[in-house]
């Protein structure tokens, strides 16, 4: 009787002793994991602050400014050459 | 038989006793020695068991430390700096992640001579600097800090040893010099230096956070061990201005600045709605991408931190108080000839005699006599309550570093010559901003409210200061300034009604004036209207042939205006789309 329960304890005992093994594992992967998706989404910000500067850099209105006079030929609006229409007068 | 030989041959140096036999056996040793080596055995295991046990169960804090130490680390997460954007979102302000270059000169310098030539064309700098740099006794110097990406990684492919990098932060400006004077600048410690930069120090820079962690053998990390402290960034900060007037502004002054020959120059423009700073431009200004050469001249921000005499900008405050208090109504008529007068010690004049004048045409020519006439039937407290309640002389609440107060005299120092000056901008001295806020009394119907330099949502609290009849009336008055027969035809707006005042004034130097150095300057409003913007022009030294505010700061003021009021996109409230200047206008009195 004694030694059946004597095996059953050592099995329980070494199955447990693998699933903290597996489970320990998985643990640091997964935290690896997060700690990638972490990683990628620093870079990303990083990246996305870089895109707003060049925005604004590129979309600077003195550049506006120039390319529409200089490549582009255009001319600044005046109101003798304006026609406005008012909201009623459909 | 060898081996019995031998055996023999042991035996005999044994002095032919077996060991069995041996005499040493037969000594009868004391028992107390025995046991007391076997006592002091057991006392050295005791105390070895002891001490394992005092290390590895009651004192084990220093074991644990040292073992923690080598794979337990801790990473420091700078914070980042927040965004400085404009009123439409668009970035002014942003910092990136760079790296600082740092170098152990030991090391560095036993590297072949090729690769220090590398290095020191990666780094842009002659081999000289760079040998120079690295002639320390230090153990670390820096060779080059804020290096972009793409060199860092260059640098780092050399292998050279001895070669540090360090995350640092540059900030960059892309709308460069247009909105440089608002924004300001960060030094490379990511620490605001001028404008918006300083003031905002404190929310912009956020607070590092750290976490600690198990790194493997290869240093990755492998376990948070304790609760990460966030790093919280700094709060992102939305300004008051508008890039495209801050552009509008900045090209219209520069223009007018060369055309006129002028020294120096400042636009302001003001929402009268909530007085939000829409545009603040200063020339000359400086790139603060680049600041290897700055001089004091580029720094300066002119409309904050400069006051100067006014001149006859300041005329329609005494003129408001005079109606406000019902002295005089627009239509008084007053005799300005012979067009001096004197005042105790000292003469005042106009530039032209005008005879008798309407109080709006007082205004309207820019009459030096009319005003101090008229100055001179008040008391000087009255006049002086008026000027501090528009905020001369007051210490400004803009949160905008080194903003002055400018200069009132308190009113009972005041001698009747003084009081005669000051009502037409003499003998007081205030800032450009201060300057345009002040019209807000008559663009928001005798109202006065704080300025801010950020976005504003709740319409802020006015002070009234005159009342509405007294501002509209003023308005018409300003009006008729930009008409044919006032001192500025010049700011006229084609499609828009607006008004405003001259003002020209001798440069105070030292002592005294200096009757060669002008000041030129132009406040207005717009559209008549209803007002949306106040625009204060300023020219500073301008030495071409012009010279008076109504000739070099009122057409930038035009300029600014149209352009601005097209780009709010404020319907037009006057049906002529043409203007006509006279060609000899009227000249304003000094």
């Amino acid at each position: 009787m004694i030694n059946k329960l004597n095996a059953f304890l050592t099995f329980a005992l070494v199955l447990s002793a693998l699933t903290l093994v597996k489970t320990q594992y998985e643990g640091r992967r997964l935290f690896i994991e997060l700690e990638r998706a972490r990683a990628a989404s620093r870079q990303l910000d990083l990246e996305w602050t870089q895109l707003q500067l060049d925005q604004s850099t590129l979309g600077k209105h003195a550049r506006i400014d120039s390319v529409a006079r200089r490549d582009l030929h255009m001319l600044s609006l005046t109101p003798e050459r304006t026609q406005y229409l008012s909201a009623e007068a459909k | 038989m060898t081996r019995g030989n031998t055996h023999a041959a042991r035996v005999a140096t044994g002095k032919g006793v077996p060991f069995c036999k041996s005499p040493m056996l037969s000594v009868k040793l004391p028992s107390g020695r025995s046991r007391f080596v076997l006592f002091v055995l057991f006392v050295a295991f005791a105390s070895l068991i002891g001490r394992a046990l005092w290390l590895q169960g009651i004192s084990n804090d220093f074991l644990k430390k040292k073992g923690e130490s080598r794979f337990a680390h801790t990473i420091n997460m700078p914070a980042t700096r927040g965004k400085i954007t404009d009123r439409t979102g668009q970035v002014l302000a942003s910092s990136v992640p760079v790296k600082g270059i740092w170098a152990a000169p030991e090391e560095v310098l036993q590297q072949s001579k090729q690769k220090l030539r590398e290095l020191a064309k990666l780094l842009d700098m002659s081999e000289m600097d760079l040998l120079k740099k690295l002639d320390s006794d230090r153990n670390l110097v820096y060779l080059k800090r804020q290096v972009e990406p793409e060199i860092t990684d260059k640098v780092a492919a050399l292998k050279i040893e001895g070669i540090e990098m360090r995350k640092e932060y540059k900030r960059f400006y892309p709308q460069g010099e247009v909105m440089a004077h608002v924004v300001g600048f960060t030094n490379a410690e990511d620490v605001g230096q001028e404008a918006m930069e300083l003031a905002q120090q404190k929310s912009l820079v956020g607070s590092a956070g750290s976490r600690r962690v198990i790194k493997d053998r290869l240093g990755h990390i492998v376990e948070d061990i304790a609760a990460v402290r966030e790093p919280l960034d700094g709060k992102d900060l939305v300004l008051s201005v508008d890039s495209k007037l801050q552009y509008i502004a900045t090209t219209q002054l520069k223009e007018a600045v060369e055309k006129f020959k002028a020294k120096a120059g400042a636009v302001v423009v003001l929402d009268v709605k909530t007085g939000e700073v829409l545009a603040l431009a200063n020339y000359p200004t400086y790139n603060p991408n680049n600041r290897a050469v700055l001089s004091g001249q580029q720094l300066r921000n002119r409309v904050m931190t400069d006051t100067f005499e006014p001149g006859s900008t300041l005329k329609p405050f005494a003129v408001a108080l005079a109606l406000d208090t019902k002295r005089v109504t627009p239509n008084t008529m007053m005799q300005t000839a012979p067009g001096r007068m004197t005042i105790g010690p000292a003469t005042i004049s106009d530039s032209h005699p005008h005879g008798v004048l309407s109080i709006s045409q007082v205004i309207q020519k820019s009459s030096n006599i009319g005003t101090a006439k008229l100055a001179l039937q008040m008391p000087a407290q009255e006049l002086w309550e008026l000027f501090t309640n528009s905020g001369f002389g007051q210490q400004p609440k803009f949160g905008f570093p080194g903003a002055v107060a400018g200069r009132v005299r308190p009113y009972k120092k005041w001698r009747p010559i003084e009081q005669a000056t000051m009502s037409y901008g003499h003998g007081i001295s205030v800032s450009l901003i201060q300057l345009a806020r002040s019209y807000m009394i008559f663009a928001r119907d005798g109202e006065i409210i704080p300025l801010s330099f950020q976005k504003v949502s709740d319409p802020p609290q006015g002070q009234k200061v005159i009342s509405a009849k007294t501002a509209r009336e003023m308005r018409a008055m300003l009006e008729s300034v930009v008409g044919p027969e006032g001192t500025a035809p010049k700011a006229q707006v084609p499609g828009y009604r607006v008004g405003g005042k001259t003002g020209t004034a001798y440069k105070v130097v030292g002592a005294g004036y200096d009757k060669r150095k002008y000041i030129g300057s132009f406040v207005g409003i717009a559209p008549m209207s209803e007002p949306r913007i106040i625009v204060a022009v300023m020219i500073d030294e301008p030495t071409g042939l012009f010279h008076y505010g109504g000739d070099v700061a009122a057409p930038a003021f035009s300029a600014v205006t149209a352009n601005a009021l097209r780009s709010l996109n404020v319907p037009p409230d006057s049906p002529i789309t043409n203007i006509i200047i006279p060609t000899d206008g009227v000249q304003e009195s000094m």
